[in-house]
């Protein structure tokens, strides 16, 4: 696949991938994690990663940061390019210097992400001296001004993470993460153990910090409605890989691929009235023995019998807007029905 | 009038923790209707998960009445109770991942309850009680060996659906049965549901954080705030006219999955306040943007406000629309 059918104006990357493969593998079996994905990152826009869950998104997070467990898992093929270098081709030294200060992750769950036994105040400063030259005054100053920054009162810097609530804990988490200012920030499900007024703080702090700093973001969450109120572009994956991606209103308005149409039909919704949800019948096919033809095929409403003759590819179906899917190629048989009719 | 199944009259149920007395649920009042489905919403903490449990009588009471078909469940003698009432009320829980015996057959975890309850039941009348079950939740026969580990989510949940209906009950305590689960097996269970109560006219009291499921499955909605009811009226109503200021953050809270419609949100200060030992004060007032003197000094009490909509606040004609 070339870049142009990734269709964006190539200018201002922060992040690319490029046909990025992940298998884990163990003795008994290779799990395809993800398998081919095909992304590009504007400075200072927010990506929404949507998928359920194996669908691949963790795994390519945790790709970029270099973080895969070792010996398990693997790039197998493609590169991650982070502001014109290939992140693949750097030693883990390297990495590390990169991890914290240029690429962030905020983790899932922030009851777990903190050390439990260290002040949280320290936890912030000790990631400003490892990337900084600067003297641990300076690094415990920098510290409490995130914490004052993320809504917390500098005078707990002393205090350990059980006690503060699970919604402060994952501000504090922000601000580690943020504390170097890195230039992209990659939050994996930052809400999804929260409450929602919870969540409605952290989004709204997010967003706050995004607009003040800038920072590039990439934010992984299975809800939609977090996606259209804080992203610029979606990629929805599904089975490893990016089954439609584009500009958020029009993944929303206009959604290409089956997938996403059925999953925008199964959520109940607040403003209008539904009988029955509708279905997605079957489930996420087994990422260690994948089809040969179209992963979604089997769960597929609107599927023929093309789709199961080879794996569709990523098409511009219109500008800048992508979908895996053959009904947007001339191999579509024109009697197939079409539109996502039951 | 509909049958009522469950009336519930000023249950109270505290613990008694070193630092204090901790209100989980206090001074709460409602009716079930027979063939309903009751919401309860609210953020963690807030009691509605010991509501429930104190409801299926796993938790005893520390006050108040549970009447089931008009007969007191919350003081009875726990043996009568188990050995009259349990099988009728049942309970799904949360987590399919938690609530399942690792070491236990599909098969097997079925048919346990039944034989809990029917302990002179022959062995093939209990395997064709649970055969049947399982076809009626939509597990294939082939799963029978399965252990829960080999399976996804969605299944796990069935299980679980599989194991409260072997009883036959008439009433079922859902604890947040989808919260653990990908939007797509959520609409599978949610569906599930809705067809079971159909067909066997089960009464449901679904406790959830989600609003847009509850509002999906639910005919009445509560709202509660450390262990007190603060609304509660028809689902729909609910999203009408939304009265409580609690209750107008939260639904404000909910990310939309529409990008035209932008809304003002009602972002609230801080986070729950501590139900050990609260102060005889509404216990929202700390969060409240409305609060005032009187909000300090004074608990408000659930009154209705209009028919079948009843808010816990002082202010309350205020926000009506």
């Amino acid at each position: 696949m070339s870049n142009k059918e990734l269709a964006r104006n190539t200018s201002d990357k922060i992040l690319a991938l490029k046909d990025l493969v992940i298998h884990y593998e163990t003795d008994e079996e290779v799990v395809e994690a993800v398998n081919g994905i095909e992304l590009e990152l504007e400075k200072g826009k927010v990506l929404g990663l949507v998928g359920e869950t194996g669908a691949g998104k963790t795994t390519t997070a945790l790709g970029i940061m270099g973080l895969l467990p070792s010996k398990v898992g693997h790039v197998v093929q493609g590169s991650i390019w982070l502001d014109g270098e290939n992140l693949l081709e750097k030693s883990e030294r390297e990495m590390r210097s990169v991890r914290g200060k240029k690429i962030s992750m905020i983790f899932q769950d922030p009851m777990t992400a903190l050390n439990p036994v260290k002040p949280v105040g320290e936890q912030i400063a000790e990631v400003v001296l490892l990337h900084n030259h600067c003297s641990k005054a300076e690094a415990i100053k920098r510290a409490q001004d995130m914490l004052a920054m993320v809504g917390i009162v500098p005078e707990r810097y002393k205090e350990y993470p059980h006690q503060f609530s699970g919604g402060m804990k994952q501000r504090i988490v922000i601000a580690i993460a943020l504390a170097c200012e890195p230039d992209l920030l990659i939050a994996d499900e930052p809400t999804t153990a929260l409450d929602v007024t919870i969540q409605a703080q952290i989004l709204d702090m997010m967003r706050k910090l995004q607009n003040d700093k800038g920072t590039s973001m990439i934010l992984i969450t299975h809800d939609l409605g977090v996606v259209a109120e804080m992203c610029d572009d979606v990629a929805v994956m599904y089975a490893g890989q990016i089954v439609e991606y584009g500009p958020l209103v029009e993944v929303f308005d206009n959604p290409k691929h089956p997938y996403t149409r059925a999953l925008y039909k199964s959520i109940p919704s607040l403003d209008k009235d539904v009988e029955r949800l509708n279905v997605i019948p079957g489930l996420v096919p087994d990422p260690s023995n994948l089809p040969a033809y179209c992963s979604f095929y089997e769960r597929c409403q609107e599927r023929c019998d093309k789709c199961k003759e080879f794996e569709p590819w990523a098409v511009e179906a219109s500008l800048g807007h992508v979908a895996r899917c053959i009904q947007y190629t001339p191999e579509w048989p024109a009697d197939a029905k079409k539109g996502g009719e039951e | 009038m509909a049958e009522l199944l469950m009336e519930v009259k000023n249950l109270k149920k505290y613990f008694f923790t070193p630092r204090g007395t901790l209100h989980a649920v206090d001074n709460v009042t409602f009716n079930i209707e027979k063939g309903k489905t009751i919401g309860i919403v609210g953020e963690s903490g807030c009691g509605k998960s010991t509501l429930g449990k104190t409801l299926m009588r796993l938790h005893s009471a520390t006050s108040g009445q549970v009447l089931y078909k008009g007969a007191d469940i919350a003081s009875m003698d726990i043996k009568q109770f188990k050995k009259n009432y349990r099988s009728h009320i049942q309970m799904i829980f949360q987590d399919p991942y938690a609530s399942l015996d690792p070491r236990m057959s599909v098969f097997q975890l079925i048919q346990e309850p039944i034989k809990v309850q029917n302990k002179k039941m022959p062995k093939a009348e209990v395997e064709k009680k649970a055969r049947d079950i399982m076809e009626f939740v939509g597990l294939a026969k082939r799963l029978e060996g399965a252990y829960p580990h080999e399976l996804d989510g969605g299944r796990r949940q069935r299980i679980g659906i599989a194991r409260a209906l072997s009883l036959n009950p008439e009433f079922i305590v859902c604890d947040e049965p989808v919260s653990a689960l990908d939007v797509s097996i959520q609409a599978q269970i949610l569906n599930l549901l809705q067809d079971l109560q159909k067909e066997r006219g089960l009464t449901y009291m679904f406790i959830t954080h989600d609003m847009s499921v509850v509002k999906h499955i639910s005919d009445d909605i509560a709202v509660m705030y450390l262990g007190q009811m603060i609304e509660k009226c028809e689902a729909k109503e609910i999203f009408r006219d939304t009265i409580h200021p609690y209750s107008q953050a939260l639904l404000s809270a909910i990310p939309i999955p529409n990008v035209h419609e932008k809304r003002e949100r009602m972002v609230l200060k801080g986070e729950l306040t501590s139900p050990i030992d609260p102060k005889p004060c509404c216990r929202f007032a700390a969060r409240c943007p409305y609060a005032t003197d009187k909000c300090l000094a004074e608990e408000p009490v659930l009154r209705e406000l209009k028919p079948g909509h009843s808010v816990a606040c002082h202010f309350a004609e205020k926000f009506m629309k």
